[in-house]
């Protein structure tokens, strides 16, 4: 019974603050406070033709389009290193790879900031961040993509080899295919990873800032408050959908290579 | 038969584990060859230096009269049955088979057709083509496995131990079907197995392994009634090893010298109470050929006393070189002793014993049974006749043995 209690109010803990998002985001009201008083869409009008809210959303998606092809091809590259290939120092470096996965992003970001501006004295701009993106999302793709290659036959790709393909022949019809459902994970987490990250984004940021800089700005307006909860509902929307689908894809994998579920990220 | 295969000197490393010691072996077209040893003895790795899938150290790979160094996989006349049967999941069946025959461009798409489905009529899958991978039992997917190497015509199909996923029943049944297979498409069949029977049942000769090193290679038959050294022996059935002295070779034999002491201090092999060593007879007993070893006419008998046993003859290839005098042991199968009963023919040689310990499998019973100056119990197979009484432990018997079926090491 205690443990019941327990668990329906972490889930509260858990949940309520995103609740509260899309309640304040119907609500008819500047003032984000109970009791409500009636429902509107205005606010998620008020979306549609903020121009520098859009450039920003153009500049996200890219950023994080860039950052997940990006990041999955390391993780990839990787990730097969390590399920195929035995080399000496491999778990160390395995995990010396994996280490941005537990560094604090504000310390990739300040020590970035200092690299790119104060050392090689270059402009921020997009590319900046999606650099630094690529170097917090691989290690993830790296864990998503280590379960796919792991969990793959090595016979496979001999197989392959021994029925005639050449190895470039046996990685595409062979190991692709079967480990395409964990690409796409990888591709989707590190998409919804980039897209939300503010920290490294807020140091990095050029002139044209990303969504959820964007988002900080507006935070400076009270009357702007609604129009963020609107914004912030459709991107907990959207996160939750592109995540949904990517743990799809990463079961099917499983079941397609015929392996254990090792625990996923979600 | 021709040479398909040669090994000639082939080492393997992996750094510093010496894999493959080497190993000289030829395989001949055409035949049904086993490697077989416990796990860890290189047989695989024999096998995968054959597909291509490992590079040797030294010595060279010969297939078909051409040189394999540096020559990859897809380029080899092999193909290759995987342990875990290496099915490609996201494929069908039909898919999977024909996988090896996009390669060929001498085939056009419908007679590639014809082929995936004659190779699954062969292997008993015909109307499978569509199901998918994993809708297939452990049977069916070996069968899938076999026919996606098969239809590509190899000059031998190699498999590695391909049973070891089934269960007992299937397993047995697949024994007898790739034999039949092999008889039917006459490919040489190249088979790794841990199992001594899988191996006895299905080849035409079995190469024994041991730490990278080949023990023997024989005939089923000839590798277990003459193995050539005591761990052969110890590994392909069970055997009983007793010490002996050789006392002479005959016929017209010369009776060995024999050092003065030495038959006192060998502790635990030979007892000291053991009668004196005689130079028995040394002509051949009785006039008829020997059913399990004939001897070849006029071929040297080796005499030798067994501890606890006595005086035996056997001929001269039952015993190889470097076993030919002094102190030796002599191995005898459990099945070629027998437990005398009322009725039973009188045999060549007996002796009285206690039985020790009884383990009943039904269809056979395993006796351990102590003979009087024999160090361990001797291991008696008994087959339970009609009529036949099972013995207790305890119990008095009389223990027939035949001199022809020992084998001396």
């Amino acid at each position: 019974m205690s443990l019941r209690v327990y668990a329906i109010a972490y889930l509260i803990f858990l949940y309520a603050p995103i609740v509260l998002l899309p309640i304040f985001a119907f609500n008819d009201a500047t003032i984000i406070a109970f009791p409500l008083s009636g429902v509107t869409t205005e606010w998620f009008g008020a979306l549609v033709g903020n121009r520098s809210l859009q450039s920003a959303l153009v500049n996200s998606l890219i950023i994080a389009g860039c950052t997940a092809v990006f990041a999955t091809l390391l993780g990839i590259c990787a990730a097969r290193a390590g399920a195929m290939a035995d080399y000496p120092g491999k778990r160390g470096i395995t995990g010396f790879v994996m280490l941005p996965l537990v560094l604090p992003e504000i310390i990739v970001a300040v020590s970035l900031l200092v690299i790119l501006r104060q050392v090689l004295g270059l402009d921020l701009g997009n590319w900046t961040i999606i650099l630094a993106h690529v170097l917090i999302c691989t290690p993830f793709s790296i864990a998503i993509l280590n379960g796919a290659f792991g969990n793959l036959d090595p016979s496979m790709e001999e197989a392959a080899l021994d029925l005639g393909c050449s190895r470039w022949e046996a990685f595409r019809l062979v190991t692709l295919p079967l480990v395409m459902p964990g690409i796409i994970s990888s591709l989707l987490i590190s998409f919804t990873i980039s897209l939300d990250e503010f920290i490294i984004a807020f140091f990095l940021t050029g002139a044209n800032p990303t969504l959820p800089v964007y988002i900080w700005g507006l935070l400076r307006f009270p009357a702007q408050l609604p129009i963020v909860m609107a914004l912030g509902t459709i991107l907990v929307g959207l996160s939750i959908i592109l995540l949904t689908i990517a743990e799809i894809f990463r079961r099917r994998g499983i079941t397609r290579s015929g392996g254990q579920d090792t625990g996923g990220f979600l | 038969m021709t040479d398909l295969i040669s090994l000639k000197g082939v080492q393997k490393y992996y750094g510093d584990y010496h894999a493959l010691r080497d190993i000289d072996l030829t395989i001949r077209g055409g035949e049904f060859f086993s490697l077989l040893g416990p796990s860890g003895c290189g047989k695989t790795t024999l096998l995968r230096v054959i597909a291509g899938f490992e590079e040797v150290s030294d010595g060279t790979v010969v297939l078909s009269g051409r040189d394999m160094k540096g020559v990859p996989p897809n380029e080899r006349p092999t193909n290759m049955v995987f342990q875990s049967y290496a099915i490609f999941p996201h494929l069908s069946v039909a898919q999977n088979v024909a996988f090896g025959l996009r390669k060929r461009k001498d085939i056009d798409k419908a007679s590639r057709k014809s082929l995936v489905e004659e190779a699954l009529k062969m292997v008993g899958l015909a109307g499978y083509g569509d199901r998918r991978a994993h809708a297939l039992s452990g049977g069916q997917r070996q069968r899938v496995a076999l026919a996606r190497a098969l239809v590509l015509k190899p000059k031998v199909l190699l498999l590695d131990e391909p049973m070891s996923a089934l269960d007992r029943k299937m397993r047995e049944h697949m024994q007898v079907e790739l034999i039949r297979l092999q008889r039917h498409v006459g490919i040489t069949f190249v088979l790794v197995t841990h199992d001594q029977e899988e191996a006895l049942v299905m080849s035409d000769r079995i190469a024994v392994m041991f730490e990278g090193e080949i023990g023997q290679v024989d005939e089923p038959e000839a590798l277990y009634r003459r193995p050539k050294s005591r761990r052969v022996a110890e590994f392909i059935g069970k055997m009983n090893f007793l010490p002996a002295r050789v006392t002479g070779i005959g016929p017209g034999a010369t009776p060995v010298a024999r050092p003065a002491a030495q038959d006192e201090v060998v502790p635990g092999r030979i007892p000291q109470s053991r009668a004196a060593v005689k130079l028995s007879g040394l002509m051949r007993r009785g006039g008829e050929p020997a059913a399990d070893t004939p001897a070849t006419p006029g071929e040297a008998m080796i005499s030798l006393d067994i501890a606890g046993l006595g005086q035996a003859q056997v001929p001269m290839h039952q015993a190889p070189e470097g076993a030919r005098e002094g102190e030796v042991a002599v191995g005898v199968r459990p099945e070629t002793l027998a437990i005398l009963f009322e009725g039973d023919q009188a045999p060549r040689h007996e002796c009285p014993g206690t039985v020790d310990e009884v383990v009943y499998y039904g269809d056979m019973t395993y006796y351990d049974v102590r003979v009087k100056d024999v160090p361990q119990p001797l291991t008696i197979a008994m087959k339970n006749l009609m009529g036949r009484p099972v013995l207790e432990v305890g119990q008095s018997c009389r223990i027939g043995w035949d001199d022809r079926a020992l084998v001396v090491f």
